[in-house]
């Protein structure tokens, strides 16, 4: 009994010390602590999304064949229909080039596109971030826009060699600018996430709205990316103003609640927008951003 | 028995034992006052320490309220609050990085072998974390291409920077000084970062943009948005509306603010604004709001640690004015096309009031400024470029002039009132009309013939004024003046909605109007009054000065058929025409008709007639009048009048300043300002409600 008693209270000092040890580290070994065990757990993340989709193979290939004989003659249609939107479009394309250069007009930085799964969505209340299967050793850089289509889902917050991690837009850690459809003057609000109360899901938060903005009733107005901060390009859609706007007690604007267009936790797949060249807001978010800026001087 | 090791310990003596005891006594002593010391405080003074406590280690800090709206009488915004981004940077975040760099600092002096004077590093250190911070800033917010080897480069700070470049050390010793506890303002507004540049509304939204998409949300570096003032239609009716400027002064009855002890909690208070001159000022009291508070814990060193509670700010009220933005417009727009040889504007003014209401339509003047330059900071080189130009004076109710021909209404309608003259006595009206050794020339060197009244009004005859103002004599003169008002300050606050300001506007000419006399001549030492005074007075010169308010008020008067006009600047929909000291005018059926006609044949075939609007007959009266500048005579251009000529709605007013090289007439040049404010009044009032014209006065 005493052997026990004496066994718990050393296991007790061994762990507090472990955790003063820790605490007095220097902050480089912490950093690489947290790298080390992001690149360690990758493996295991890769493997948990390779059986999802492993599995939803099994899933696609137990239906029968007339169901998938259907499914591929509207496939058929849809390409059909596309192919020729594609080719209006690339008439469009070669109109925009020839007006733009006309207007030697300087075009918007452009993007590299990396398509990526996602290996995990941590549905914490607290953090909402999701995990994809792609990082730095395939382009990713943190700071990076993620899409779906043309909605904005988030930003790469880190990019570890295998995988990244994604600042959802109704994390706390998200922020951008915006546009309200609609707004003939094109005045600039401010989207940023929000935590979420008790075990509801993290929000999204639109404020800044002017006061004399109007929208028609009963149409939830599309929120969409400026354009202007050089990350997003400009009309990415970030979601829909939800009916409720309050007015801030100052009297100056009203702020509302952002609905995004999709389940963010239900996504399979995503595109990171890499920037052909590091924006300045990426380089800030290196470890040695000071660092580096001294070097560019 | 066996005794106990303790028992054999004790004294046996009673000495000892006695000692014993008063040992126990001294620490039951000891002991119970303790006690007794920690049950007062925590029973009975608690209350009393809670709020000492309280009041050490908290504080409030006052944001101060945005200002209410001003609107023009439509509803349209002719002041609002633009939202304004700054860049702040949290002290006590950065307080670690600090001493690290304060440790280096000390370390390198020492390694140097230099005396190390550790106040200075302090400084140096705080200075150079945050020049480092406003780097990281700058390189996010400065409009770098990037290069094609990774990144954009950052710009070294040079000494020619704009001023936001660079932390100013004087600032940082002021806020550490006075605001410890607030976050400290790296750039002040992010949509002008560069004080000294001017950005264009794109290039602003770009910058805000780039920080807000790029810049790391967690850190040390906060984007905070405020309300600053902003006038959408640029210098727009600027002398009315006014500007605002910086203060540091807590809001009255502050203490009543929150319920909260805040009589003796440590206030600390945001910079706010309040109203420096125009509607700014006089109204401040309506529009400035209320201030909202936050209460803070704070640290030993100064710091503001935990928000404890909060109240947000109420905004002001609103402000409608009598104004309409669209004939304000117009008359500033026809203002600023009077020009002198040298292609510089000519100082002038204009303004129109609502015939039956007597509220301002729109009162201009020229040189202006722009009060969105004066919302922040008023640099000294603005200020003087203003100033160069006397565009601080609002003219139209500071300025004072002789009213030149305008002013022979008066001397027309004293004589009939008096019998001096009927309407349709015809006077012989010669070259010049001589009184004691003097001529008094007329303006037309062949003179005019025989004259009645509405030919004197159509052609502005100036001897028919000589003969019947000396006649009428200065006294009489003067009593009808001041019997159409020339003499009392306008734009007194007629309703209680500011308490303790008797000025819709500040500085109305009060003091110095001039309706002079024989003892005025005298009290300015000028000698004694003569019949040659009395004639310059009857055609509107010499002594007498005026505002042009004043003379567009006499013109509302006449349209009516009164004697006064009380004129306001608020809208107020349910005024009901009432004017203060106004009396019938005291002129038979056929004199008033014939005076109104006169004023109408001006118009159509007199010294007004250039200014015609076919569509719209309207009555008015010019005048040119003679003033000293920089020691020789250049004459001021006046129009007064009223339209529509036979049911009048609207009166108004238009003086020019010309100069000693430009000739100025009250019909060619201060006429054509009038036709547009009329042109722009009617377009307006043949439009039914609701479906007005889109304006073509646009938002800057």
């Amino acid at each position: 009994m005493d052997k026990h008693r004496q066994g718990a209270t050393a296991s007790y000092v061994v762990l507090a010390l472990c955790a003063v040890v820790w605490v007095v580290l220097p902050a480089a070994v912490h950093r690489f602590a947290q790298e080390a065990f992001a690149e360690f757990q990758a493996p295991a993340l890769h493997l948990a999304g390779k059986a999802r989709d492993l599995a939803r193979f099994w899933e696609l290939k137990s239906r029968d064949k007339e169901e998938i004989l259907a499914a591929s003659r509207d496939l058929a249609r849809a390409n059909a229909a596309l192919e020729l939107q594609l080719r209006r479009y690339e008439d469009i394309r070669k109109e925009n080039v020839r007006l733009r250069e006309m207007l030697r007009y300087n075009p918007p930085p452009e993007h590299l596109t990396v398509v990526a799964r996602v290996a995990v969505r941590d549905s914490s209340t607290w953090w909402q971030r999701i995990v994809i299967r792609k990082g730095s050793d395939d382009g990713v850089r943190a700071g990076c826009p993620v899409i779906f289509s043309d909605r904005v889902i988030g930003k790469v917050a880190v990019a570890h060699h295998t995988t990244s991690e994604v600042d959802l837009i109704t994390s706390p850690n998200f922020r951008c600018t915006g546009f309200l459809e609609g707004d003939e003057q094109n005045r600039i609000v401010l989207v940023t996430g929000a935590p979420g109360r008790g075990l509801a899901s993290g929000r999204s938060r639109v404020t800044a709205i002017p006061q004399d903005y109007f929208y028609p009733v009963g149409n939830a107005p599309k929120v969409t990316t400026t354009g202007l901060g050089g990350v997003y390009p400009a009309g990415l859609i970030l979601g829909h103003l939800e009916g409720g706007q309050r007015t801030t007690q100052d009297g100056n604007f009203r702020e509302s609640s952002l609905t995004p267009t999709r389940d963010l936790f239900a996504l399979q797949e995503v595109t990171v927008l890499v920037p052909k060249y590091p924006t300045p807001g990426e380089i800030l978010l290196e470890d040695q951003a000071q660092k580096r800026l001294d070097e560019l001087r | 028995m066996r005794e106990t090791p303790e028992a054999e310990a004790l004294p046996s003596s009673p000495i000892a034992k006695a000692r014993l005891y008063l040992v126990f006594l001294l620490f039951a002593v000891g002991f119970g006052y303790v006690i007794v010391g920690l049950a007062l405080r925590q029973l009975i003074q608690t209350g009393d320490l809670k709020a000492q406590y309280d009041t050490q280690s908290r504080r409030v800090v006052l944001r101060p309220p945005s200002r209410g709206l001003i609107y023009d009488r439509n509803g349209y915004v002719l002041v609002e609050n633009r939202i304004r981004w700054s860049i702040k940077a949290d002290l006590l975040a950065l307080q670690p990085e600090i001493h690290r760099k304060y440790l280096a600092l000390i370390k390198a002096e020492r390694v140097r072998g230099a005396p190390v004077e550790f106040d200075k590093l302090q400084d140096k250190a705080r200075l150079d974390v945050l020049q480092g911070w406003l780097d990281r800033v700058w390189y996010v917010i400065d409009e770098a291409q990037p290069n094609k080897r990774g990144g954009a480069r950052p710009r070294p700070v040079r000494p020619g920077d704009e001023p936001e470049r660079r932390v100013n050390p004087a600032d940082l010793r002021k806020h550490l000084r006075e605001r410890r506890a607030l976050p400290f303002v790296l750039v002040t507004d992010l949509a002008f970062p560069g004080s000294g540049r001017a950005l264009r509304p794109e290039e602003g939204q770009r910058t805000i943009a780039r920080f807000i998409d790029q810049f790391p949300v967690n850190g040390p570096i906060s984007l905070e948005s405020d309300i600053v003032r902003s006038y959408p239609h640029g210098s727009l009716a600027a002398h009315v509306l006014g500007y605002i400027k910086d203060t540091d002064e807590l809001p009255e009855k502050v203490n009543e603010l929150a319920d909260l002890p805040m009589d003796n909690l440590q206030k600390l208070q945001y910079t706010g604004k309040k109203g420096a001159a125009g509607i700014e000022q006089t109204f401040d009291a309506v529009l400035k709001g209320m201030s909202g508070w936050e209460l803070w814990t704070k640290t030993s060193s100064g710091y503001n640690k935990e928000l404890v509670a909060s109240n947000p700010a109420q905004q002001g009220s609103a402000v409608n004015l009598s104004l309409d933005r669209d004939i304000q417009c117009a008359a500033e727009r026809a203002l600023a096309q009077i020009k002198d040889s040298k292609g510089e504007l000519l100082p002038g003014a204009a303004v129109m009031l609502d015939v039956n209401t007597g509220e301002i339509l729109a009162l201009a003047s020229q040189p202006t400024f722009d009060p969105n330059r004066l919302a922040d900071r008023v640099t000294q080189v603005y200020f003087d470029e203003v100033d160069g130009k006397g565009g601080w004076m609002n003219r139209a109710i500071q300025g004072l002039y002789a009213p030149g021909s305008t002013f022979k209404v008066i001397t027309a309608i004293a004589g009939m009132r008096h019998g001096i003259v009927d309407w349709d006595d015809i006077l012989e009206c010669g070259p010049s009309f001589r009184v004691g050794a003097r001529d008094f020339p007329e303006h037309d060197p062949a003179g005019y013939g025989q004259v009645n009244l509405e030919k004197m009004l159509a052609v502005s005859c100036n001897v028919w004024n000589y003969m019947v103002g000396v006649r009428l004599g200065q006294p009489r003169l003067a009593a009808e003046a001041r019997r159409f008002g020339l003499d009392t300050p306008l734009l007194t606050h007629v309703s209680d909605l500011v308490n303790g300001s008797p000025y819709e506007l500040p500085y109305p000419a009060a003091r110095t109007l001039v309706v002079p006399d024989a003892a005025y001549k005298q009290r300015i030492g000028a000698g004694p009054w003569t019949d040659g005074d009395t004639a310059n007075s009857s055609i509107g010169q010499g002594y007498i000065l005026t505002t042009p308010l004043h003379m567009a008020c006499v013109a509302a008067s006449l349209a009516r058929g009164e004697t006064r006009t009380t004129p306001s600047i608020i809208h107020d929909p349910g005024r009901d025409g009432r004017h203060v000291g106004a009396e019938p005018i005291g002129l038979t059926e056929a004199q008033l008709t014939a005076l109104r006609s006169g004023l109408e044949r001006c118009v159509t075939e007199g010294t007004a007639r250039t200014v015609r609007i076919p569509e719209l007959p309207y009555a008015a009266k010019t005048g040119t009048s003679e003033y000293f500048k920089n020691g020789e005579k250049a004459h001021l251009a006046w129009i007064i009048g009223y339209a529509p000529a036979d049911n009048p709605a609207v009166a108004f007013c238009v003086l020019v300043e010309g100069q000693l090289d430009t000739s100025t007439w009250g019909g060619k040049t201060a006429g054509p300002v009038a036709r547009d404010m009329l042109t722009t009044w009617a377009r307006k009032a043949e439009t039914p409600t609701g479906a007005q014209p889109a304006s073509d006065c646009q938002r800057k």
